[in-house]
């Protein structure tokens, strides 16, 4: 499809991207005992974008003929012209950035594509049996598995010519415990840039099975956390939240642009001189994180882009677009999530580098606070205030690591959070791999990082 | 291709598509399945985006899609193609068999039937040809009317605003005789933004809203640009809120993020069906305060879900859920409804236009009557639907003093029990809002809520 592309791309005047992009998707959902999800389903087809001055237009056809892929170049410089005539700006220049040429295969790409359906459909009704008969005390078990098999070519008409295969499957198991007519839920899951054996080998699927029965079972008697202002180790996981969500979107430059909190700030300390934040398109602490990429939509090689250095604010993320306006080279975070959407400037693993210090350590100094463990969903705010919910918490009193509570909410303002760290643990983890980031259209995304110690709000009951 | 000729072509595209599920369900018999159902869609989208007060990209879509379940030996297997070719669809129809062989028995597995499933009376307002033509230069020229708005004080900081026009197909067929088509244009546009003025930044906030007439795109616009830039602007300078256990009012917006989502879990047939619902045998008793009452109404052009038909197939029907607190039925789909030996409420998919009744007492009564209340907004939060405990930050909130707004709150987090203050409601307006286009409300004065601020 490269070769079509870029015969078809030659000869048009200004700019034109191409971008053919084939999606399969196999889900499945074991539940109760029975399979509410079998599903199978494959997405394809060329998005075209054109620049035209200083506007852009866009159009996708499904049909992949040469035919229909001309018709949509058309239509996509149609659309350009149509908006150019009223944009005040004249042209729009795109930085360059290392422009690919990479045809790429992800790793565990040909293991999962050559893993036969029913294999993959016997094992997660086989995780579910499992999970439903690990306790006498659950009501449900739930076992959910969705794989992403991803083929993309991408060719400009400056320059890029590159494709890629990846496979991200990931596993996520929820159990519902009951006693006495109270429930708790526990839940375990992991996505990864991979295949089968690469999912399977997650930390976080270690006795996947026993850990979420067990911690469904123990928060049947567990009472909730006390509101207020705390000392908080943040796990793995809430810190890819709070990396992603209240750090990681204000410093998109779309968003910069706008106004977001990080506008302006370039050289200013945001942050304990103990973290160091980046967003990486190659990771190398692991090397299973789902964002991993070789390139972004727009044909840039991905790299490690450092957004907070020893406290400092280093860096935004970026387009090519934006990487033109800030005067800086892109940071290939432009991402599409089907052929049909247009590149917007996505993160993809966002994480805090991990410390000098042990978790233990960390632990010992604490005299009353929280560990807090497991993600759940967030949000966060052009001002950077954040919310997200956590998994469940462990009372920290005078550095031992004490009774298990219900899940906590946590919020605060980001910066000023990341102001009071005051320990960072060597200990890693990518943790956020079965999560999805929302932007208008989705991205797979992951985050994670150390243990962090610092202070936060928790919300609680007011007397 | 002008515009006139997509409308022309989606028609043809439809036509193709009809022919194509008939095939589809003709393979899926062929090739072994006990029954079948087919849906299809296609689509012709405009779209137009301004980023920072200024026209970015001009998008046009078109797109198509198939998707099959199949029942085998009581076993489901599905799967879905945008490539809408004979071949694909055979290879999609043979992979949803394929999963089904290795499916687990489910003896409850049904489709609607014919008898079930009656043609739908077509909700004609749902398709209208002036809107369905309405060009990108039009549409642009109504934007730029409602930049005008948004765009006359700097300290808004409008990160994105757009609109598309879709003009849209779907059906649906089964081998067991279901036929429904329906087509449908729509307009919709949305504000994402914040306010800005040195470096003070206030919270994110966004709206969104739609028409079903090309007349009605501008004017509805322009009321919901003076709304939002009125909200934005409004969040500078926020004050402390106290932290309080007590009354907190909810805007239909909060209505619809804190109240509506529990009370849809515990009457859904679903969680009925999986026993996670604590109204499973609540059917005909008091479940919430009877202030509330709630319907939904899928015929009603007032609301972007509007549909003559749920995703089962079956005529979709007004109907109440909650009148005066009790809980009149569940709501079930073909499936939930079988497991639980119940009948259909036509609301797979759905429900698809909820109507929250309004109440008596004015808004000015509600707000004034506390010696301290925090207006809540919006809710961004977590929420356990099984326990009913929520906890979240208010966002978009204003702090009330005797009546008096002090202006809005930022750092301040709710959280509470939904059984608790379902059933602890202190008033509801007379005042009721649709939010955006989707959910009617008044606003609700509840009791018994933690405020934890600053």
């Amino acid at each position: 499809m490269k070769q079509i592309l870029q015969q078809l791309v030659a000869g048009h005047s200004g700019f034109i991207e191409l971008r053919y992009h084939k999606r399969t998707a196999n889900s499945f959902v074991a539940q109760k005992g029975r399979v509410d999800v079998a599903n199978h389903s494959v997405t394809e087809g060329v998005g075209v974008r054109a620049l035209v001055g200083s506007a852009w237009g866009f159009a996708a056809t499904a049909d992949i003929s040469e035919a229909a892929i001309k018709r949509a170049i058309r239509q996509a410089q149609y659309n350009a012209s149509a908006l150019a005539k009223v944009r005040a700006k004249g042209e729009l220049s795109l930085a360059r950035g290392r422009l690919s040429h990479l045809d790429f295969t992800g790793p565990g790409f040909n293991e999962l594509v050559a893993m036969p359906l029913a294999d993959k459909l016997g094992q997660i009704v086989s995780l579910e049996r499992k999970l439903a008969q690990a306790s006498s005390h659950m009501h449900t078990a739930r076992c959910r598995y969705n794989e992403i098999i991803e083929e993309k070519s991408i060719v400009t008409s400056d320059g890029a010519a590159c494709s890629l295969r990846l496979a991200q499957p990931e596993l996520s198991l929820t159990a519902i415990a009951e006693k006495d007519g109270e429930r708790a839920t526990g839940q375990r899951g992991a996505g990864v840039n991979g295949g089968w054996e690469c999912l399977m080998a997650h930390p976080s699927l270690h006795d996947a099975v026993g850990e979420t029965a067990k911690i469904a079972v123990d928060l049947l008697a567990a009472k909730y956390p006390e509101g207020g202002q705390k000392t908080v180790i943040l796990s793995p996981a809430v810190v890819g939240l709070l990396c992603h969500e209240a750090i990681g979107h204000t410093v998109e430059a779309d968003f910069v642009k706008a106004g977001s909190v990080a506008q302006g700030k370039i050289g200013q300390r945001v942050a304990s001189d103990l973290v160091t934040m980046a967003d990486s398109g190659n990771e190398t602490i692991a090397g299973y994180a789902v964002g991993n990429l070789p390139f972004d939509d727009e044909g840039v090689e991905t790299e490690n882009t450092v957004i907070i250095e020893n406290g400092i604010l280093r860096s935004y993320l970026h387009n090519r677009e934006t990487a033109a306006e800030f005067g800086v080279q892109p940071t290939g975070n432009a991402r599409a999530w089907l052929f049909n959407d247009e590149p917007l400037i996505r993160m993809r693993n966002t994480y805090l580098m991990p410390g000098t210090r042990h978790l233990a350590d960390m632990i010992a100094e604490v005299d009353d606070g929280y560990l807090v463990e497991g993600a759940g969903s967030g949000q966060a705010d052009a001002n950077g205030e954040f919310m997200f919910g956590t998994g469940y918490v462990y009372r920290i009193k005078d550095g031992k690591k004490t009774e298990l509570l219900r899940e906590a909410t946590l919020s605060g303002i980001a910066f000023d959070v990341l102001k009071t760290v005051d320990a960072v643990s060597q200990e890693f983890l990518w943790d956020l791999g079965t999560g999805y980031c929302g932007k208008g259209q989705a991205a797979k995304v992951d985050a994670g990082g150390p243990y962090v110690r610092c202070k936060i709000t928790v919300g609680g009951e007011q007397q | 291709m002008s515009d006139a000729a997509q409308v022309d072509d989606l028609t043809q595209v439809a036509a193709n598509l009809n022919k194509l599920a008939e095939f589809a369900l003709d393979t899926a018999k062929n090739l072994g399945a006990d029954a079948a159902k087919i849906s299809t869609g296609a689509s012709f989208q405009k779209r137009l985006v301004v980023d920072n007060k200024e026209f970015t990209l001009a998008n046009s879509l078109a797109s198509r899609s198939i998707g099959i379940v199949v029942h085998k030996d009581q076993k489901k297997g599905s799967a879905s193609v945008n490539i809408t070719t004979e071949d694909s669809i055979k290879h999609a129809v043979e992979s949803a068999l394929a999963l089904a062989k290795y499916s687990v028995p489910d003896p409850a597995l049904i489709f609607a039937t014919k008898a079930e499933a009656p043609p739908a009376s077509p909700l004609n307002f749902l398709y209208e040809e002036k809107l369905a033509t309405v060009e990108l230069d039009q549409m642009r020229e109504i934007m730029q009317e409602v930049l005008g708005r948004l765009g006359a004080d700097e300290r808004l900081a409008l990160e994105r605003y757009e609109m598309s026009v879709d003009i849209s197909f779907h059906a649906l067929g089964s081998t067991t005789g279901m036929r429904q088509a329906e087509r449908q244009t729509m307009a919709s546009w949305s504000f994402m933004g914040m306010g800005r003025t040195g470096d003070e930044v206030t919270g994110f906030d966004y709206d969104g809203n739609f028409s079903l007439s090309a007349a009605g795109i501008l004017p509805r616009s322009l009321v919901d640009a003076d709304q939002f830039v009125k909200r934005v602007l409004g969040m500078f300078k926020p004050v402390r809120c106290p932290s309080y256990r007590g009354p907190i009012l909810l805007t239909p917006r909060a209505v619809q993020e804190l109240l509506m989502g529990m009370m849809l879990y515990h009457a859904g047939g679903r969680q009925v069906m999986d026993g996670k619902s604590r109204w499973d045998k609540a059917v005909g008793t008091r479940v919430v305060a009877d202030s509330f009452t709630l319907t939904d109404l899928p015929h009603d052009p007032r609301f972007s879900g509007a549909t003559a038909f749920d995703g089962d197939g079956v005529p979709t029907r007004s109907q109440t859920i909650l009148e005066r607190g009790v809980l009149l039925r569940h709501l079930h789909d073909c499936y939930s409804a079988k497991r639980c030996g119940a009948t259909t409420t036509a609301t797979s998919g759905g429900p698809f236009a909820l109507s929250l009744s309004p109440g008596d007492v004015p808004l000015k009564e509600l707000t004034g009557g506390q010696s301290q209340l925090l207006v809540v907004d919006r809710f961004s939060g977590n929420s356990d639907p099984i326990k009913g405990d929520f906890s979240g930050v208010a966002k978009s909130s204003r702090l009330y003093i005797n009546g008096e707004d002090r202006g809005s709150v930022t750092e301040t987090m709710i959280s509470g029990n939904f059984f608790a203050i379902a059933d602890a409601v202190l008033g509801i307006s007379r005042e009721s809002e649709i939010v955006s286009g989707s959910f009617s409300s008044p606003y609700v004065l509840i009791d018994g809520v933690s405020v934890t601020g600053q």
